[in-house]
Order: structure tokens, then C-alpha cells, then sequence
């Protein structure tokens, strides 16, 4: 009897220590993310447009966002982002890992130094990029005219504007798939690689027979949290373009961004509302393909 | 033997591709920096410093101001975050309790979140707060923007500390709390010390919130006063902006290179285990 009721006392003691120490961060969640979350939620059902009387609107937001030319081209762009740029990372990515990894006596310099893009702020990035892609004294088309070509003139051309930003965009986050690859790389064990040799496999048939194929999970970890992270680019977009020329390059989030700043909140919602679905099923989705891709292998 | 030849020039000429596209940037904004034109590549450089001494000197650009900003709100904010981060990566790590797992997948979740879905209410919270163009009106939303990363991260250190440790604590009469201060956070020090650091370039390099909560310099954070810079004419003063880029960039960038082992690792930490 003793024993039980100081056994019961301790679980009622832990599950208080359990709420004090998970209450702060969930309190910041909760009143910082998830508030903000739902709160958009409602909006986006609302005609809430600053000056105006607010009024319940239903699903209007929703009709007028799916006849919306402006949301049809910003999808249709970030959709083409996402599919050009996040493959490109990811090979680059593997490809520094696979720099970084090796061993040698600059290993240490050289992981630094590959960080960092990944360290400065996107908005820094944005303006180095922007003077870079200058059509009269940036570096882009001073290379370009040393190999014969004439000036581009990249951030006032629809596909130019894309290049560039898939270009820097590449910079910019290539360490980032390179670090969560390299881990992968790190964990395969040595020895696999040594019998391999004895067995007189070629370094192309090493790398396509145990490297590729172990780093699998990995490399889906790695597209996952790239595609998601490329569905709301906004900062360096915000920069190098504003979205321009002709709205060719506005991305999801910056198109939603205009709204709010032009006090269209419901709208404005509504277009997050649609983002943030994306971004969730995207998670799902790309979290069962790497689920199912193990269980095959 | 050939095989290992031919493997070696690869690399070293992979690597030296690698290492130019890393850098060309880079050295491209440090040599605008430091030019007195512009248009330096295929002309003759003038090396100067007018323009550092303009962002730093220039009052109406504040340029001290919003590194000032930067660095006061994400210093409290990495500081806030890594303490309720590891307090809560405690409970997940020590006791069990129901709806764990699903509360560690519930906060990893909120971590993808895309910004804006939530930039538009926020800004009306903070500005029903009071809190638009304050410290507080960015260290807030900061805290909890970075905290499900920082918690993983933590998670993931504590997890490898043996539980023997607290319990011996325990025995000896501390309560959890004690525990923590006494026996984890020593032990742990190198794994709060990653955390703070990814918590702090996070918060640092933090863009569109601080674009929507600020209006001018009082607390307007250094991306933002970057994105922000014009010329006093209309036309784009180049050489100041990249000097101001290159003094922001030099802090995260000198953080990166003396602490890139703990960054490696914090990174990998927070994201392989998802």
C-alpha cells in the first residue's frame, strides 16, 4: 500500500515536470506558429481587405484564386523552379560531399569554405547576385564576353531572370544537401569499399553499386527538405527580381507577400492557405516514397 | 595504380571547380568593396576604403544601427530558444509519457511550415500587440521559428548521454531540474553550444518576417537594410552595398570557419534523424 501510493505520487510529480519543461517551447509554438496558422485559416474565408468593412466571403477567395492569371503563371513558375533547380542541387550536393569526404590534409579548410554560402544571409546573397548578373560591369557577362559571346542582359529577360535564379539559388543552398549527404557517406562502412577492390571494381562501379544505392535514404531526406524549402523561396527572389520581369519569376510565397503588403489579408490568406497545403502533402508524399524505397531495397 | 592516378586528378580538378564557384562570389563582393569604380573587371582597379568608411561613418544609413538590431535579437533569441529547446528536448529524452511521438512529429511538421502561411496573422498579432517595429516584435516569432530545429538537434545529443548519469543524480537526491544543471548541461555543453550557434545564423540570416515587422531603423535587421539600400540620387551605390554585405557577411562567415565541426554536426543532427 505504501509502496503504491509513493509510486503514484512520483508519476504525478513526473508528468509536472514533464508539462514545465515542455511548456515554454510549446507555448511559443503554439502562440507564434500555430495561432498564426489557423488564424490564416479563417482569414483566407473572409473578405478582409484593409479600409473595408470585413465580411464573411464563403469560398470566394478560393474561386477567384483559381481563375486567377497572376496565381496560374506564380504556380507555373514555382512548379518549374522546384523541378529545374532541386534535381541541380541535389547532384551538386552529392558532388561536394563526395569533396568533402575525402580524406586529405585540407579536409578541414575545405568543408569550411564550402559552408560558406550555406552561412550568409539569402538577402546578402540576393545583392551579390544582383550586382554579378549587372549587365554592364557584373561578373556573368564578363565571362560570357570572354567566351565570344555579347552581353546578356539576365535579370530583364523572362528565361534570363529564371537562369539566374536557379544559378544563385544553386550557390546558395548546394552545401546544405552537401552536409546532410555527407553524413550518409560517413556512415557507410570503409571496409565495403575495400573488398570492393579486392574484387577489382572500378572507383565509377564503386561509386553506382555501394555509394549511390546506401545514400538512398538519405538523398530522399535531402530532396525532401529542398523541395519544400524551394516551393517558398522568397527572400533571394525578392531581391535579385521583385518577381519581375512581367511577373515571370514571382514565386508562390512573394505573390502572397504582395497581397498582404497591398492590405489584402483575406486574398493574401487564402493564396498561404494554398502554399502551406503544398508544402504539407509534399512532406507526406515524399515521406512515404522514402518509407516505400527502403522497404524495397 | 593508373586507377588511382586518374581518381586523383578528378578530384583535385573537381575540387577546384567546386572551390572557384564557391568562392567567385565571394571575392567578387570583396573586390567591388574595396574598388573605387564599379565597373572594375577589365579596367584598372583603384584600390580605396571610402566605402566602408561611408557605411560606417554615414549616419542617415544606419548601417551600425541595423547590426546593432541584428545582433541583440538574434543573440536573445538563440539564447531563449536553445533553453526551452533543451529543457523540452529533457522530457522527450527522459521520460515517457503518452503522445510523445506524435508530438515530436507534430512540432518537426510545424518546422516545414512555409513563412508566409503564417506572416499575414502574425503581423497583426504582433501590431495588436504593440510589438511592430520592436526587439521584442522579432525576438518572439524568431524563438519559436527556430525552436522545433533546436529541439531536434538537442534530442539527439541528450538521447546519446547515458541515463545512468541523471539517475545517479537522482539517488543522490536532486530533483530533474538539478539534474540538468548539475549533470546534462556539462556533459552536453558541446551540443547546446551547436545549437546556439545554428539558432543564432538561423535568426541572423532571417529575412521576410523582419521585412513585415519593421519600419525603420530602430529595429529594422541588417538583411532588410540591406535589401533596402539606395543611393540618395535613385542610383544603386554598389560599392557601399557589397562593403556592408562584406562586414555582415565577415561575423557569420568567421563563425562558420572556426566552428565548422559543430555546425557539421548540428546540421546533420537536426536533419538526418527526420
Amino acid at each position: 500500500m505504501k509502496n503504491m501510493s509513493k509510486k503514484q505520487r512520483n508519476i504525478s510529480s513526473d508528468s509536472l515536470w514533464i508539462a514545465g519543461f515542455l511548456f515554454p517551447g510549446i507555448a511559443f509554438l503554439v502562440i507564434f506558429i500555430l495561432i498564426p496558422v489557423f488564424g490564416t485559416l479563417f482569414t483566407s474565408l473572409v473578405s478582409d481587405i484593409t479600409f473595408m468593412k470585413r465580411q464573411w466571403a464563403g469560398l470566394d477567395n478560393y474561386i477567384r484564386l483559381f481563375n486567377d492569371s497572376a496565381f496560374r503563371q506564380s504556380l507555373g513558375f514555382t512548379i518549374l523552379f522546384i523541378l529545374v533547380s532541386v534535381p541541380l542541387e541535389t547532384v551538386a550536393g552529392m558532388g561536394l560531399a563526395l569533396l568533402m569526404h575525402v580524406k586529405s590534409p585540407f579536409r578541414g579548410v575545405i568543408r569550411a569554405i564550402i559552408l560558406i554560402p550555406w552561412a550568409i544571409p539569402a538577402a546578402v546573397t540576393g545583392r551579390i547576385w544582383e550586382v554579378i548578373y549587372n549587365v554592364n560591369y557584373g561578373l556573368a557577362n564578363y565571362l560570357v564576353s570572354m567566351a565570344g559571346f555579347g552581353p546578356v542582359n539576365w535579370l530583364g529577360t523572362a528565361s534570363g531572370a529564371f537562369i539566374a535564379i536557379v544559378l544563385a539559388d544553386l550557390w546558395k543552398t548546394m552545401p546544405f544537401v552537401a552536409i546532410i549527404i555527407l553524413a550518409g557517406l560517413s556512415s557507410i562502412p570503409e571496409t565495403l569499399y575495400q573488398q570492393a577492390r579486392i574484387d577489382g571494381a572500378s572507383f565509377v562501379r564503386r561509386f553506382f553499386s555501394i555509394t549511390l544505392p546506401l545514400l538512398r535514404p538519405v538523398i530522399v531526406v535531402a530532396l525532401l527538405f529542398r523541395t519544400i524549402d524551394a516551393l517558398r523561396i522568397f527572400d533571394l527572389i525578392y531581391i535579385l527580381t521583385s518577381g519581375g520581369p512581367g511577373g515571370s519569376t514571382t514565386s508562390l510565397s512573394l505573390l502572397g507577400y504582395k497581397y498582404f503588403i497591398g492590405g489584402d489579408y483575406g486574398y493574401g490568406s487564402t493564396l498561404s492557405v494554398v502554399i502551406f497545403l503544398c508544402a504539407f502533402l509534399l512532406s507526406l508524399v515524399v515521406i512515404r516514397l522514402g518509407r516505400f524505397s527502403r522497404e524495397v531495397s | 595504380m593508373n586507377e588511382e592516378r586518374i581518381q586523383k586528378i578528378l578530384y583535385y580538378a573537381a575540387l577546384i571547380i567546386a572551390l572557384l564557384f564557391v568562392l567567385a562570389p565571394v571575392l567578387f563582393m570583396i573586390s567591388m568593396s574595396l574598388s573605387e569604380r564599379a565597373d572594375f573587371l577589365g579596367n584598372r582597379y583603384i584600390f580605396t576604403l571610402k566605402h566602408f568608411r561611408e557605411i560606417l561613418t554615414t549616419e542617415s544609413l544606419h548601417f551600425m544601427r541595423y547590426c546593432l538590431n541584428s545582433i541583440v535579437i538574434s543573440f536573445v533569441s538563440a539564447i531563449i530558444c536553445t533553453a526551452a529547446a533543451g529543457s523540452g528536448a529533457y522530457a522527450f529524452t527522459r521520460f515517457h509519457f503518452r503522445g510523445r511521438i506524435w508530438l515530436l512529429i507534430a512540432i518537426l511538421t510545424l518546422s516545414m511550415f512555409p513563412q508566409i502561411s503564417i506572416v499575414g496573422y502574425l503581423f497583426r498579432l504582433i501590431a495588436d500587440a504593440g510589438l511592430i517595429n520592436t526587439y521584442t516584435g522579432l525576438i518572439l516569432p524568431y524563438t519559436a521559428w527556430i525552436f522545433p530545429l533546436s529541439l531536434w538537434i538537442l534530442i539527439s545529443y541528450f538521447s546519446q548521454i547515458p541515463r545512468d548519469l541523471d539517475k545517479a543524480a537522482y539517488i543522490d537526491g536532486c530533483s530533474p531540474l538539478q539534474a540538468i544543471i548539475h549533470v546534462i548541461l556539462p556533459v552536453a555543453a558541446p551540443g547546446m553550444f551547436s545549437t546556439l550557434l545554428l539558432a543564432f545564423i538561423s535568426a541572423f540570416n532571417e529575412f521576410m518576417f523582419a521585412l513585415m515587422m519593421t519600419t525603420d531603423y530602430t529595429a529594422r535587421t541588417v538583411p532588410v537594410g540591406i535589401s533596402l539600400f539606395q543611393g540618395l540620387h535613385g542610383e544603386i551605390p554598389w560599392g557601399a552595398i557589397m562593403a556592408a554585405s562584406t562586414v555582415t557577411t565577415a561575423p557569420v562567415v568567421i563563425l562558420t570557419l572556426m566552428f565548422q565541426r559543430y555546425i557539421i554536426q548540428g546540421l546533420t543532427r537536426g536533419a538526418i534523424k527526420g
